[in-house]
This record gives C-alpha cells, sequence and structure tokens, in this order.
C-alpha cells in the first residue's frame, strides 16, 4: 500500500527526516515518538503537503513524492489531521459531503457512504445540521474522521487522535479504530501508546527524525525501550 | 451530556439568541428610517436605494473574491472599467445595445480575470499580504493607463432612450433605469448565495475560503477553485461594467472610486458576509443622498464612504480590545 524508502525532509534548511524507511500494507500500523520526532512531518510529505529532499513515497507502486494533496486524496489517502481542519462554517452534513465530493471512487456513493458514518458515530446524524465550528472538540475529532471515511479511503491517516480528547471519546476513536481496520489499511501517529497499541498490529518508535524501532504490536507492548519510555512502566 | 457539553450547547444557544435580537433591531431601525424618508425626503430614499443597488453589484463580487480567495484586489474597480470600454467599442462598431452585449461581456471579462489570475495573483498568494496589495494597486494604474493611451482621458457616454426613463407620482418625478442596478444586486446576492451552499463547486469554494488546508486533503484543488472564483467576480463586475455604460460616461478613472468604495463596503459586511454588503450598500446610498439634499452638504457626500470605513475599523477595535 504505502512505501516509503530512504526519505529525507524538512523545513527551509532544516532537516527534520532521515534515512526514513517505512511501510504499511493492509494492516494498522501505529507511529510512535516524542513530541517533535518529526511524526507530523512524515504524514505531511506522505500527504504533499512538503516536498520529500531525498528517498521515494509510493502508494500501490505508483510514485507520490512531491504530488500536490488533492491528488494523493483523489488516489485515496484520507488524512485526519492533528488540527482537525473542518470546515466550521459549514453544516456537518456538508462537511462529511465534502470528504467524498472531489474523490472519484466515492463521489456516486455519498448516501450510503453518509449512513455508514452516521451508523460509527450516531451523534454526527443528531448534528447533522449545526455548523462544524460550533461542535465541541470530541464531535469535531469525529466529525474529522467521519470526512475521512466519506472518501473510502484506502489508506486512512490519523495524526494524534486522541489529543485533547477527554478519556471516553478517546476510548470511542480507538474502537472505531479497531472496527476499521479489517478493511481499510490505518496509519495512526500517537503519544497514547498504550491505548493505540490495542488497535493496531504493527508499529515504529520515531526519534530525532529516525526509525529506532519497528515490531508487531505484542513485540512493543514488551519492548524495554517502549515500556520505558512510552508506556510509563 | 456532561456539564462541559452542556455548557457549550448554553453558549451557542446564547449566541442565536443576540443574533436573533441583532437582527430583530437592525430591521426595526430600517423600518422606521424607511418611513421617516418617505414621508420627509422621498427622493433621497428613491436615488439612495439606486446607488446602492449600483454599489452592492460592484462590490458584492469583490466580497466574494475577498471572502474566499483572501485578497483585496485593489483592480477590481478597472475591470469594471474595461469591460465598460470594451462593451462600448463593440457596441459603436456593431450597433448593438449595451444589453445584448452583456452577457459576451461578462464572459471575456472573466476569462481576461481568470489569465490574469494566472499570470499574476496566483504567484503572489503566499507572499505578505502587502505583495498582494501592491500587485494588485500595480494591474488598477497599468489597467488605466492603457486605456489612457488608447481612448485618451475624454469620457465616452452612448445615448440611450430607456436609460432616461422616468416616472411621476404626484409632484414627484424621478428617473427609473437605475433601479435595475437593485435587481442586479439582488440577483447577484441571492444567485452567489445559491451558488455556494447549494452546487458541488460552490461549497468547494466555500470550504477552500474557510479552510484551504482541509479542502486540499478532501481532494479540492484549492489553486483551480481560488481562480474560478475570481473569474467568477471579474466576470460580474464585467456584466456591471457593460451595465454602467448605460447610464453613465465612461473615462479611464471611473473604477477607481468603485474600487474604494466596494473595499468599505465589504469591510463594514464583514468579510464573507454577502447579504450584508446589500445593507450596508444601503446605508451608504441613503447616506451619500441625504447629504446631497442639502445645500450646505452637498459636496461632501463623495466622503461618506471615508467615515463610515473609519467609523467601521474603530468599532472592531475597540471591540477587539474589549474581547
Amino acid at each position: 500500500m504505502l512505501k516509503i524508502q530512504g526519505l529525507e525532509c524538512g523545513y527551509g534548511r532544516m532537516k527534520v527526516l532521515e534515512g526514513i524507511n517505512f511501510e504499511v500494507g493492509a494492516e494498522s500500523v501505529g507511529l510512535f515518538g516524542p513530541n517533535g520526532a518529526g511524526k507530523t512531518t512524515l504524514i505531511s510529505a506522505v500527504m504533499g503537503m512538503i516536498k520529500p529532499w531525498k528517498g521515494s513515497i509510493e502508494l500501490e507502486g505508483v510514485r507520490i513524492g512531491g504530488a500536490e494533496t488533492f491528488t494523493i486524496a483523489r488516489m485515496g489517502v484520507a488524512l485526519v489531521p492533528q488540527e482537525r481542519e473542518l470546515f466550521p462554517g459549514m453544516s456537518v452534513e456538508d462537511n462529511l459531503m465534502l470528504g467524498a465530493a472531489y474523490i472519484p471512487h466515492a463521489k456516486d456513493d455519498i448516501p450510503n457512504q453518509l449512513e455508514k458514518v452516521f451508523e460509527l458515530f450516531p451523534i454526527l446524524k443528531e448534528r447533522r445540521t449545526q455548523y462544524a465550528g460550533t461542535m465541541s472538540g470530541g464531535q469535531q475529532r469525529m466529525l474529522a474522521i467521519g470526512r475521512a471515511l466519506m472518501s473510502k479511503p484506502r489508506l486512512l491517516i490519523l495524526d494524534e487522535p486522541s489529543l485533547g480528547l477527554q478519556p471516553s471519546i478517546v476510548a470511542e476513536v480507538f474502537e472505531v479504530l479497531k472496527s476499521l481496520k479489517s478493511s481499510i489499511s490505518i496509519l495512526v501517529t500517537e503519544q497514547n501508546v498504550r491505548e493505540s497499541l490495542k488497535a493496531i498490529d504493527r508499529g515504529y518508535v520515531l526519534e530525532n527524525g529516525r526509525i529506532v524501532l519497528e515490531d508487531s504490536a505484542e513485540g512493543l507492548k514488551t519492548n524495554p525501550h517502549v515500556v520505558k519510555s512510552y508506556l510509563g512502566l | 451530556m456532561g456539564p462541559s457539553l452542556r455548557r457549550h450547547n448554553l453558549n451557542i444557544q446564547a449566541v442565536k439568541m443576540a443574533i436573533k435580537q441583532r437582527k430583530a433591531i437592525i430591521f426595526a431601525i430600517s423600518i422606521a428610517t424607511a418611513v421617516v424618508l418617505i414621508l420627509w425626503k422621498p427622493t433621497v430614499l428613491i436615488y439612495g436605494l439606486q446607488a446602492a443597488g449600483l454599489y452592492a453589484a460592484v462590490a458584492i463580487p469583490m466580497g466574494l473574491v475577498l471572502g474566499i480567495v483572501h485578497i483585496v484586489n485593489l483592480s477590481h474597480g478597472e475591470f469594471m472599467m474595461l469591460a465598460s470600454y470594451a462593451t462600448y467599442t463593440v457596441c459603436r462598431a456593431l450597433g448593438v445595445d449595451p444589453l445584448i452585449a452583456l452577457i459576451p461581456a461578462a464572459l471575456v471579462t472573466a476569462l481576461f480575470g481568470w489569465v490574469v489570475f494566472q499570470l499574476t495573483i496566483r504567484r503572489a498568494l503566499k507572499a505578505p499580504e502587502l505583495n498582494q496589495l501592491i500587485l494588485t494597486f500595480g494591474l488598477a494604474i497599468a489597467f488605466s493607463q492603457i486605456i489612457n493611451l488608447i481612448f485618451t482621458s475624454q469620457t465616452y457616454k452612448l445615448s440611450l432612450e430607456y436609460s432616461s426613463m422616468s416616472l411621476d407620482i404626484g409632484d414627484l418625478s424621478f428617473g427609473v433605469w437605475s433601479f435595475v442596478f437593485v435587481a442586479v444586486a439582488v440577483i447577484y446576492a441571492v444567485g452567489l448565495q445559491m451558488f455556494l451552499t447549494k452546487t458541488r463547486t460552490g461549497k468547494a469554494a466555500l470550504a477552500v475560503g474557510q479552510n484551504p488546508k482541509g479542502a486540499a486533503i478532501v481532494g479540492i484543488d484549492v489553486y483551480r477553485t481560488y481562480g474560478l472564483v475570481f473569474a467568477l467576480a471579474i466576470g460580474l463586475v464585467g456584466a456591471m461594467g457593460a451595465l454602467f455604460l448605460t447610464k453613465s460616461a465612461i473615462f479611464p478613472g471611473v473604477g477607481s472610486p468603485f474600487t474604494m468604495k466596494s473595499f468599505s463596503l465589504v469591510a463594514m459586511a464583514g468579510i464573507g458576509n454577502i447579504p450584508g454588503i446589500l445593507g450596508a450598500s444601503v446605508l451608504l446610498g441613503l447616506a451619500e443622498n441625504f447629504l446631497r439634499s442639502f445645500r450646505g452638504t452637498r459636496d461632501w457626500a463623495e466622503i461618506v464612504y471615508f467615515v463610515l470605513i473609519i467609523a467601521v475599523i474603530l468599532s472592531r477595535s475597540l471591540k477587539g480590545k474589549k474581547s
């Protein structure tokens, strides 16, 4: 699905990522690391928001490194950004509809997708006419995930989905991720490692712009470095 | 429902209530003003509304560009001036009426707007706002100077019977053709509102205006949308250029005051508030014509928009300080 080889990129002259080799197949993959490790930069590079300096990014064998964000989205990569990036002055339903309206393989199936998203997040159905900007943080996060799912993604990327949410909503979000992982490839970056290890098959640890560890979810749970630095045990 | 969510919902209710109250107050003041003017100075109401229509029809496309592309187009009025000259030339050469040339004028101006956007404005979108202002100001100067070179500073006007139609009601006699601007302004406001809220392209444009990064994430080509919206706005102002020619004389500097007035109306209404531009235009049109109705204040009418824009900026600054 997604294959990154020898990726090097950054902002201005500042190098953030170096020698990144990374792969997401038909599975759910976690990307962990402390603040400033480069998780969001890696996602930005995959989504075409920053251009790679070196290396390649491929989606199902097609090079997407350096392509425009909208092109990558139309190829089936859906992003749930840390900042949600919703359309605050538009209704919940319009936000969801726009998630699919410009995606070639999803635009003709909007009513069905809408029903599926409403099944996953019933609160969005209740608030379908409400402006997105007037919703609470947790509801906005659900809307951002729902909007991404509207595009029938081949690869769903979630950047810190639990950030700033109360524990009950975090649990709800991860339950949804667990229910999705059989049908969609998922890449999730998280600082809440404990919760995300329950929802992923495999994970990478990114520190100072380099991948320092790669293992299965079970392997990561018992890895001394992960246990000490991320699980706080 | 948790306490924070309940508090959040209560806040939303309070804001909705405040908006309703404000709308009711504005409506009551508008009705009272209209009644006073009908009884005291009906011509102020008639010509004020006609002027408001013209101002709004020119300002609405600027509001569209500012609300979605987020640039202040200081060459806005000059695009209208170019369309007026193009229409004049075609009407003279082919002997057709400007109303027949209106749609072709709009299409050609829209195409020209798209080309100008792609060649110049698109490249300045990521630059600081000052660069964008300088760029569009430069375009305004270039357009008016090119017209000056080709047509000289002489004024041109078409003589059209229908534009001097008048209506007599009792002792009152007034021109009616300028009400066409009111109709166009309403059509623009309603049409754009429908376009932005009911069509896929319109919703995409609205999404781009609210969050370009979010729009790209859902597969919308942000720069293509910017180009489309800019071309649409220039097309609308181009149609106004053709219509303007039916009533007024044109000269190279005719567009510039419209840029300034449009900007002040858009600023008064608030970014992206198209119906608000209609209201602000009525206020400006009435205020100008009210001053014109007295001999002592006639010459002050042209600076009303300055006073209004200063008042708006001051009140927003004070509100900002308070919050």
